[in-house]
């Protein structure tokens, strides 16, 4: 299923469906790619990009394997060498994650991403992620034309992002930059759990896409398009502590309470068209406001 | 053009080379036929057809052209036609006409008054050109070429009416021509010895009779003694009013433009010509309802030119606005960033009121209209059919149309600037009933921007450095036509930037109380000279001489010096890549106050603070700034960084006072209203952060649960518990998990 680019009232109750979905277990394997720029600005671009999310990414993850490819080192041999890498070392529970930033190409039947040395093509990357057990994957693809790419990569339990529709998008795209910028900007995490989805970060980077090409008054040529929201399901970063697990009866049964209210604030809130709004504002105050009384209790 | 979205489309009346093969003489429409019946078959002659017309006999007229257009010849039968309004089977009769007789000037000429007629201005421009290029000096081809450009106020026409008369000295047309656009010009003296010229070729010149009425109703000499004449001549010849219309229109008499359209479909409830101006003036002062009504009838008799189909869209897409009134504002705003643009516009609009009532001794007489479109073309249709540029606001007597921020790229629109200058005109048309030449009003609002603020309004531009260069400012008696009728490109920029200019010079010297004299004298129909004389004692030469030295003064060095000025920012902007930020540093200094106005993008300022900032020195990057923005400079972009200096340099205050400047700017983006939110939290100024926070919202954030605590805090700070409470809650259902909004909710629930 295909995330409509305007966030809609769709994507808004997909997000709140799956917002008690729980973040994965298992090792993460991040590995982010930088193709060539062909001239020097886009060479910069594309090596900072892949730089600063090697960093964000460290950070928000400690126990992640990271693995980042920019400039000469960004060769299609190397790129091979790593994914089979992960393919021995990795396990069905695991997560992995791809970006890809650079120029892509597409000649109505193939998708390449342009790297120093030849170039990968979508069907050569597709047969390499397959080899990888990883149970959870995501592609993020950021080249021009990486919608071109979709139909090849696309399959259960990965889900991939593209920064452009189709492959005949061919100019170069700016999704990269809110991408980084939704792992450095705290207001992507909007359910506020403090660690950014993949969804979370497909809709900040999307909607921020949106806004350049409206703001600058100019015709977009990019569309991002987010596929299958196994996507929401996978952490892209932690940003605050996490929840220390709970070790006594008592904050046993705090999560369990927690839990519970989470529950009936979201049945409050699938009813809310249906319930008169004094209510409605009623029922939700008295819920939060317990659901915060736990929650204190929790992080005493 | 907009697309359409209701159902109103444009003439499908073909161009030319588009046209389907039909054969000539086989299919009329039924009216011809029916006419025919009823008729005598003597045979008639075009003249004839026209004198009835002429002569107002218009059913007997409509039998004339059903005969000729029941004719053997394709020429005429496609002039029969036209005179029954079948323009589409005319236009197939003078395509015939023209394959039977591939060189006829006539012909082209007059098939190009029909695409002149039906609104394509282009296929009568090619016709009339290919009639040009087979006989170089055909006069009705050269006065077609000049009625072409007429349509889009283009000095060329008169250009090709003056050389139609030198070619035919007797046509009466071109000089009914020759008078109309100097009255457009607001050259009365100069229309009515034209409209002579033509009375005395021919004096049955309907025309030219009624260009000399609409000058006297245009001097409240409400009894014309024209009228009478026309009448005589063609007693339904609701043109003549029509053409007053047009006239009082111009010169923003719009309620009296709407009483002789209306007069002139008493007379003839046809000119549907005049019908679509009446809906399109009744829209302009917002009555919405008959304007509908009066285009629509205009649309459904197949007068479906772009400015009759592109009202009736607009008016379609007000259901798209919301509508806030106070006791002496009306504010449509689109409903996308109703909620957003509110607080800003509606207390801007009211300040500026206030203002003006004090400054200009006046009380409005009703409320101000303001309209705010976002879709720049829907802000176009309003300004469509008038001279000059029209291209951020426009004002309708108290109805003031203009672009909305979000209609222009970032830092290209000050929109409050623009807000002034149009209100302006709302006061300056109300305090001189109307009558006040373009050039005094537009000065006066050019002159109120930058009263209001230093840094709104316009800077000195190269194209005014130009200008004064090489001595193409008009005199100020004729600096009207600079806005009406520009003679070149840029002109009526010049003209904008002269007429404010005039005025400063005029409050500088005399004081602003002369200005406002001017205006009394203006409301008692003195003229330009007049009023110059009685108010400043000078002639308008005097006054024209006087003016210059001190404009020459004032732009001395940056006139001077503009050419060095060129050649340096560019090799400074080759440095900065260079990385060579020492050069810049010099050069800029060197060059910075030649033209300090200048503050578009790679103005020495910008260059100057990125020399500073890559080497480090951040605080001399930040003084730079500073000037770039107290000079009146608008990228949001170099404002922000403006503000992180301050902000870094310990100036939290500056740095809000910078960012509040935006607000009047680009009021668009959530990031500003985000960052100013916090700086005046932290600064206890808790409306300016409660509204900054309210922005933040209303621009449809990407994280509202964070924009709701945020302003849930503000207003906790501010004691409004109830209000806080409410936003806290948001904040929780969109993010249940929400710590910091949880220990919010708690704390107000204590």
């Amino acid at each position: 299923m295909a995330v409509a680019p305007p966030l809609g009232g769709g994507v808004r109750i997909a997000l709140f469906l799956l917002l008690g979905a729980a973040l994965l277990p298992g090792a993460s394997f991040y590995v982010t790619v930088a193709g060539l720029g062909g001239e020097p600005e886009y060479e910069q671009r594309f090596a900072t990009q892949a730089q600063e999310i090697d960093k964000l990414i460290r950070a928000g993850n400690p126990d992640a394997k990271v693995q980042t490819l920019f400039g000469p080192q960004a060769t299609k041999a190397q790129f091979e060498s790593v994914l089979a890498a992960i393919a021995k070392e990795s396990k069905p529970a695991d997560s992995l994650v791809l970006m890809l930033i650079g120029h892509g190409s597409f000649d109505g039947v193939d998708y390449k991403i342009n790297l120093p040395g030849p170039d990968l093509s979508a069907v050569e990357l597709a047969t390499l992620l397959d080899r990888i057990p990883a149970g959870h994957q995501l592609v993020v693809n950021m080249t021009s034309a990486s919608g071109g790419s979709r139909a090849v990569l696309e399959k259960p339990n990965r889900a991939v992002i593209t920064a452009t529709k189709s492959g005949s998008e061919k100019n170069a795209t700016i999704f990269a930059r809110y991408w980084v910028e939704a792992l450095r900007d705290p207001a992507a995490d909007t359910d506020k759990n403090e660690t950014v989805s993949a969804l979370e970060a497909f809709v900040y980077a999307e909607q921020k896409t949106a806004q350049f090409y409206e703001t600058q008054k100019r015709l977009a040529t990019e569309h991002p398009i987010l596929e299958d929201r196994v996507a929401s399901r996978i952490a892209l970063l932690h940003i605050g502590a996490t929840q220390a697990a709970a070790g006594t009866p008592e904050k046993k049964a705090l999560l369990a309470r927690r839990e519970e209210l989470e529950q009936q604030i979201d049945t409050l809130k699938y009813e809310k068209a249906a319930t008169p709004p004094e209510e409605y504002k009623k029922q939700l105050q008295i819920l939060l406001l317990e659901l915060a009384k736990t929650q204190a209790e929790l992080d005493k | 053009m907009k697309n359409s979205v209701t159902g109103y489309s444009f003439p499908d009346f073909p161009g030319r080379s588009r046209l389907t093969g039909r054969k000539s003489g086989i299919e009329y429409p039924v009216t011809v036929f029916l006419l025919l019946c009823v008729l005598p078959l003597a045979a008639q002659k075009l003249d004839d057809c026209r004198t009835l017309r002429h002569h107002g006999k218009l059913a007997d007229a409509r039998s004339c052209f059903a005969h000729l257009a029941a004719g053997p010849d394709p020429y005429l039968r496609a002039e029969g036609l036209w005179g029954l309004e079948q323009y589409k089977e005319a236009n197939d009769q003078f395509r015939d006409a023209l394959k039977a007789h591939p060189k006829s000037v006539e012909i082209r000429v007059r098939w190009g008054r029909m695409f002149l007629e039906r609104f394509n201005k282009d296929e009568a421009k090619g016709l009339f050109e290919e009639a040009l290029e087979i006989k170089e000096n055909d006069a009705a081809a050269s006065l077609g070429l000049a009625l072409a450009a007429a349509e889009s106020y283009s000095s060329a026409a008169v250009h090709f009416a003056t050389h139609a008369t030198e070619l035919d000295p007797k046509m009466a047309e071109a000089r009914e021509l020759l008078a109309y656009l100097a009255l457009e010009d607001s050259n009365p003296e100069k229309a009515a010895e034209e409209a002579d010229k033509a009375l005395a070729i021919d004096a049955e010149s309907l025309d030219a009779m009624a260009i000399h009425a609409s000058i006297d109703w245009l001097n409240d000499n409400k009894q014309s003694p024209w009228l009478d004449r026309i009448l005589k001549i063609n007693p339904v010849y609701g043109e003549a009013y029509s053409t007053a219309g047009h006239f009082f229109v111009l010169n923003r008499r719009y309620r009296e433009g709407i009483t002789f359209y209306r007069k002139a479909l008493n007379l003839n409830p046809r000119l549907w010509e005049a019908r679509a101006q009446l809906g399109i003036q009744l829209m302009r002062l917002g009555e919405e309802q008959e304007a509908r009504a009066q285009l629509e009838q205009a649309y459904q008799a197949g007068y479906k030119n772009a400015e009759t189909v592109n009202s009736l869209r607009l008016l379609d897409s007000y259901k798209n606005f919301n509508t806030y009134e106070t006791s002496n504002t009306i504010l449509k705003l689109q409903k996308k960033e109703a909620d957003l643009l509110r607080p800003y516009i509606e207390a801007e609009l009211k300040r500026a009121i206030a203002t003006y009532e004090k400054k200009y001794q006046l009380k409005l007489k009703g409320p101000v209209q303001l309209e705010v479109y976002p879709d720049h073309e829907d802000f176009a249709v309003r300004t469509m059919g008038m001279p000059g540029l029209g291209a951020l606001g426009v004002t309708f007597g108290s109805v003031v149309a203009m672009d909305s921020p979000s209609g222009r790229p970032p830092g290209t629109f000050h929109w409050a600037s623009t807000l002034w200058h149009e209100l302006s005109h709302v006061f300056v048309l109300q305090a001189t009933n109307h009558r006040v030449p373009r050039w005094f009003t537009e000065g006066m609002a050019v002159y109120e921007e930058t009263a209001a603020a230093p840094d709104w309004g316009d800077r000195l531009d190269p194209e005014a450095i130009a200008a004064i260069q090489k001595k193409k400012l008009l005199p100020v008696a004729e600096l009207d036509r600079g806005f009406i009728r520009p003679s070149y490109p840029a002109q009526v920029v010049i003209s904008y930037f002269q007429a404010g200019k005039i005025c400063s010079y005029i409050a500088e010297k005399w004081g602003y109380g002369k200005l406002l004299e001017m205006i009394q004298s203006y409301a008692k129909l003195e003229s330009t000279p007049d009023a110059i004389r009685n108010n400043l004692g000078l002639s308008t030469e005097e006054f024209d001489q006087q003016f210059l030295a001190w404009l020459e003064a004032q732009t001395r060095i940056t006139v001077e010096h503009f050419a060095e000025w060129k050649k340096q920012l560019k090799e400074m902007t080759g440095d900065l890549r260079a990385k060579k930020y020492d050069d810049v540093l010099r050069e800029g200094a060197a060059i910075r106050d030649f033209y300090p106005d200048y503050v578009e993008p790679g103005s020495v300022y910008e260059l100057m603070a990125d020399a500073y900032e890559a080497k480090g020195d951040k605080p001399s990057a930040r003084k730079e700034l500073e000037k770039y923005s107290a000079v009146g400079g608008r990228s949001p972009l170099l404002i922000k960084r403006l503000a992180t200096f301050q902000e870094e340099q310990g100036e939290p205050k500056k740095a809000a006072a910078t960012l509040d400047r935006l607000n009047y700017i680009y009021p668009e983006d959530p990031d500003l209203h985000k960052r100013l939110g916090d700086l005046w939290l932290a600064q206890n100024n808790l409306p300016g952060a409660i509204r900054e926070y309210q922005a933040v919202l209303a621009a449809k954030p990407l994280d509202p649960a964070g924009a709701h605590f945020e302003l849930a805090g503000a207003l906790r700070k501010a004691n409004r518990l109830e209000d806080a409470r409410d936003q806290v809650l948001l904040a929780l259902e969109a993010a249940p998990g929400y710590k910091p909004a949880q220990r919010l909710l708690l704390e107000i629930s204590k």
